[in-house]
């Protein structure tokens, strides 16, 4: 596994416990509100986890453009400066 | 006021949570110990013994979803009252859903749950680094709001504080609901959690002989006669300020009697949450939960009451028989209720 | 059927204490919104709120030893005494075992919570004193008030969160018209705190200076404090002492949204509304000014605005919000709004939204009142409180008639 895909595994994860799931369950397009009944709470809180695990601060003004996991790792990406 | 019927009901206790585990816990007679809860939590406790459904998942009765946010309170809360809605064959329609509400006795919520959240502001590196999703927990009412959206219960819903008198208070409050036609059927209940801060607050205040413990018991109530369990003949809260605590309750316990049409030699049983009430109907056989399952705070009243009905569960011999239950806090609040329990069908075979 | 009179209220709030104070700074539209100095708020970037300031709970307490109580439960106790003078009434004369105390709140002792928590990080669980140990349950908010008057009725706290004033003044009035009780102390008390200051910050709820209800660009809460304690009584008692009556409770409506833990539910408060006008046997047209729930936050505001529109069609009765001056008192809140409604009928103004600068184009048809109170003639005013866990509970009052 690369560094990437490592850590795209640890994004689902993380994703996966706040909304109450298997992290199989959370697939990349899946849409956090629509299909997994997120909230705004926990929308937050998957910021805060990310900020915790990552040390990547994403303003809490782009919360809603994270619709899911994919759109989610981009911005992860883009603030810390991964390369792809 | 009109007559309240009990048509069902549930618990869980450190006794566990199948029907019946009351009556057999409380038949022995004897104080229980308690059992081992060093694995509950990393916190170090007061003692190693304890009085906590140690094995209690709630995933395991209601599943992941919506639940691993709960607190120990509110999974304990949601679980019971989904179980008592069952044993009374409650069925939630359109119809019925804003006419079911929710009376839920408390001391203050959980206390874990709060202190936990405050805890983070103090030793996160920026003190509003918190759990968004835990927020709703600090609040007292988590557990009757949860329950409300586990089974959609749209009618008055209301959290109950009261300590010791929790219990009575919210089925005064539920009975009160009812009579006045803003719901049709009430879960009345009360719950406490174990946790470390429970197991300290109970062992450092000096004042409560028995270790904490935890319990939930919730009570479907109704006007409707329909297979009761139990029948409220009257309940009486009060206050006696000043340390006047004492004759608040026998004057309660006068008012009882009295609405209900008995006299002190009619009631079988009186039921305590706390030593100073033992006095108030000499004579009667005292029964004191806490020596089964801990000082279980706000539950007490109510897991008090479950022991008793699944006592008359048990033995039909006893269908009629009229139950004291009294409930007091060290400030001086105090109430009674005269309950008449059966066995199932014991009310209807006469 | 008994009907139920407001005969005194005691209002212990960041805007002024005692009636009279608060009825002048709610005409005045006053503020009550300073940086918060009861916990080191320097931390956030939000360190604004609606505290009482010098509150000195031995002013007002004649019975309670205040050393013994949390901050909370001596609002509650200040409030009851500052209402039964205001009321006039002679505590001797009462038939004590009628007269209750029923109090609402979202925390409870909050700060005695803090302490013990800060105990414990300190030096672990067993650090914790046992003189705070005993201050902490929240039932202890309502035998404040019992002790203090020294009442012999039920001695209740309700903790359906912020609208528990709300559920604690119907409660009153239920005891009453059924004949439980001649006099009803009823309201609520909460005391700012640090988690909740945190909680709302993090959920982006808490606003940075001005909580500015209904306008365009609101954007969220400041939390506040304080005690807010209504005197009830049934009409033959009051008339009996020949009290004066501020106003009369017609009747109120509580429901639960069963949906969401924190998100407000158009549809659920509407239906609140519509029960709380049965009960009072008012019909929309009637209703002459809500006291809005109005936190300032975007989906509250909305929320609201819009279950009113659905109730009252498209030219709702002016609607304000006094968590624009004194922030939001949580389980206070709602006996804070009961006491403006009463102050509204008995003076005949209606207290304004401050810090309002610009319509908001989703909420048309909202009048809120911006800025300036405005004389009226109120005769019905529906009194709205919504919670966390989705405890909806409205009061409807009204004039003497």
């Amino acid at each position: 596994m690369s560094e990437l895909e490592q850590r795209y595994a640890e994004l689902r994860e993380i994703i996966a416990e706040v909304l109450e799931i298997e992290p199989e369950e959370l697939t990349d397009s899946g849409d956090f509100a629509e299909e997994y009944q997120a909230d705004s709470l926990r929308a937050i809180e998957i910021l805060a986890r990310i900020d915790k695990h990552f040390k990547v601060e994403i303003p809490q003004s782009e919360l809603p453009e994270l619709r899911n996991l994919k759109a989610t790792f981009d911005a992860v990406s883009r603030h810390a400066g991964w390369q792809g | 006021m009109s007559t309240l019927f009990i048509s069902g009901f549930a618990s869980i206790s450190s006794a566990g949570m199948r029907a019946g585990a009351l009556a057999e816990r409380v038949s022995s007679g004897q104080a229980h110990p308690g059992v081992p809860v060093g694995s509950l939590y990393e916190a170090e406790l007061p003692a190693a013994d304890g009085h906590a459904l140690t094995d209690f998942d709630v995933k395991t009765h209601l599943g992941r979803k919506g639940t691993s946010f709960y607190d120990r309170a509110t999974a304990l809360a949601v679980v019971a009252c989904g179980e008592a809605l069952a044993n009374a064959h409650i069925e939630i329609d359109e119809e019925t859903r804003p006419r079911i509400g929710i009376a839920l006795g408390t001391t203050l919520g959980s206390f874990k749950s709060t202190s936990d959240f405050s805890m983070e502001t103090l030793v996160q590196p920026k003190p509003y680094l918190v759990n968004p999703v835990l927020f709703p927990n600090t609040v007292m009412n988590c557990a009757a709001g949860q329950a409300a959206i586990r089974y959609g219960l749209r009618g008055a819903n209301a959290t109950i504080t009261g300590g010791p008198m929790a219990f009575l208070n919210a089925l005064r409050y539920a009975g009160n609901a009812i009579n006045r036609g803003y719901a049709d059927t009430m879960l009345v209940g009360a719950v406490e959690e174990f946790t470390p801060h429970r197991a300290w607050m109970t062992a450092l205040s000096g004042k409560v002989p028995h270790p904490a413990g935890e319990a939930v018991a919730v009570f479907a109530v109704s006007t409707v006669r329909m297979a009761p369990v139990a029948e409220v003949l009257a309940i009486a809260n009060g206050y006696g300020p000043g340390g006047q605590g004492s004759e608040a309750l026998a004057g309660c316990v006068q008012r009882v009697l009295r609405k209900a049409h008995a006299s002190a030699g009619d009631i079988r049983l009186h039921a305590i949450t706390r030593e100073a009430e033992s006095g108030a109907l000499a004579g009667t056989k005292i029964f004191r939960a806490a020596q089964h399952f801990g000082d279980c705070g706000a539950a007490t009243g109510a897991i008090a009451l479950a022991s008793v009905l699944e006592l008359h569960e048990a033995e039909p011999a006893r269908d009629g028989e009229l139950t004291l239950l009294t409930a007091s806090t060290d400030d001086g609040a105090v109430g009674a209720a005269i309950i008449r329990g059966w066995s199932r069908g014991g009310a209807d075979r006469g | 059927m008994t009907r139920v009179a407001v005969t005194g209220l005691g209002p212990v709030s960041s805007i002024g204490t005692g009636a009279e104070a608060f009825a002048a700074a709610l005409l005045a539209g006053a503020s009550g919104i300073s940086q918060i100095q009861s916990f080191d708020s320097s931390g956030f970037p939000h360190r604004n709120g609606g505290e009482v300031r010098d509150f000195d709970p031995a002013r007002w307490l004649r019975r309670l030893d205040p050393q013994r109580w949390g901050r909370s439960s001596q609002f509650a106790a200040a409030a009851a005494r500052l209402a039964a003078d205001d009321a006039g009434l002679d505590l001797d004369s009462l038939d004590r075992g009628r007269a209750h105390a029923v109090l609402g709140t979202t925390s409870g002792e909050s700060v005695v919570a803090e302490a013990l928590t800060a105990q414990i990080l300190a030096s672990g669980f067993p650090g914790m004193v046992p003189e705070l140990i005993e201050q902490l349950p929240a039932g202890r908010l309502a035998h404040a008030v019992s002790e203090e008057l020294g009442l012999h009725g039920e001695s209740l706290t309700l903790a359906t969160a912020c609208s528990a004033s709300n559920y604690a003044i119907g409660y009153a009035y239920d005891l009453l018209v059924t004949g439980e009780a001649d006099v009803v102390f009823a309201g609520g008390a909460d005391s700012v705190c640090r988690w909740a200051h945190a909680g709302f910050f993090k959920l982006g709820a808490l606003t940075e200076t001005a909580c500015a209800p209904f306008d365009r660009d609101r954007s969220g809460i400041l939390t506040g404090e304080g005690g807010a304690v209504l005197v009830m009584e049934t009409f033959e008692h009051a008339q009996r002492r020949n009290a004066r009556i501020y106003a009369e409770v017609l009747g109120y409506g509580i429901n639960c949204d069963a949906k969401h833990p924190v998100a407000p539910d158009r549809e659920s408060i509407s239906q609140c509304m519509r029960i709380a006008h049965r009960s009072a046997d008012i019909k929309p047209e009637e209703v002459d000014y809500i006291c809005a729930h109005g936190t300032g936050t975007p989906a509250n505001d909305l929320t609201e605005a819009r279950a009113v529109i659905e109730v009252f069609g498209d030219n709702p009765p002016p609607m304000s919000s006094i968590k624009s001056m004194i922030g939001h008192t949580m389980g206070a809140a709602s006996g804070f709004g009961a006491i403006a409604s009463a102050i509204a009928i008995d003076r005949g103004f209606l207290p304004p939204t401050i810090n309002w600068q610009n319509a908001d184009p989703e909420l048309s048809g909202v009048d809120p009142i911006p800025n300036v109170a405005r004389r009226a003639t109120v005769r019905v005013v529906q009194n709205n409180g919504f919670a966390f866990g989705g405890n909806n509970a409205i009061v409807m009052l009204g004039a003497v008639r």
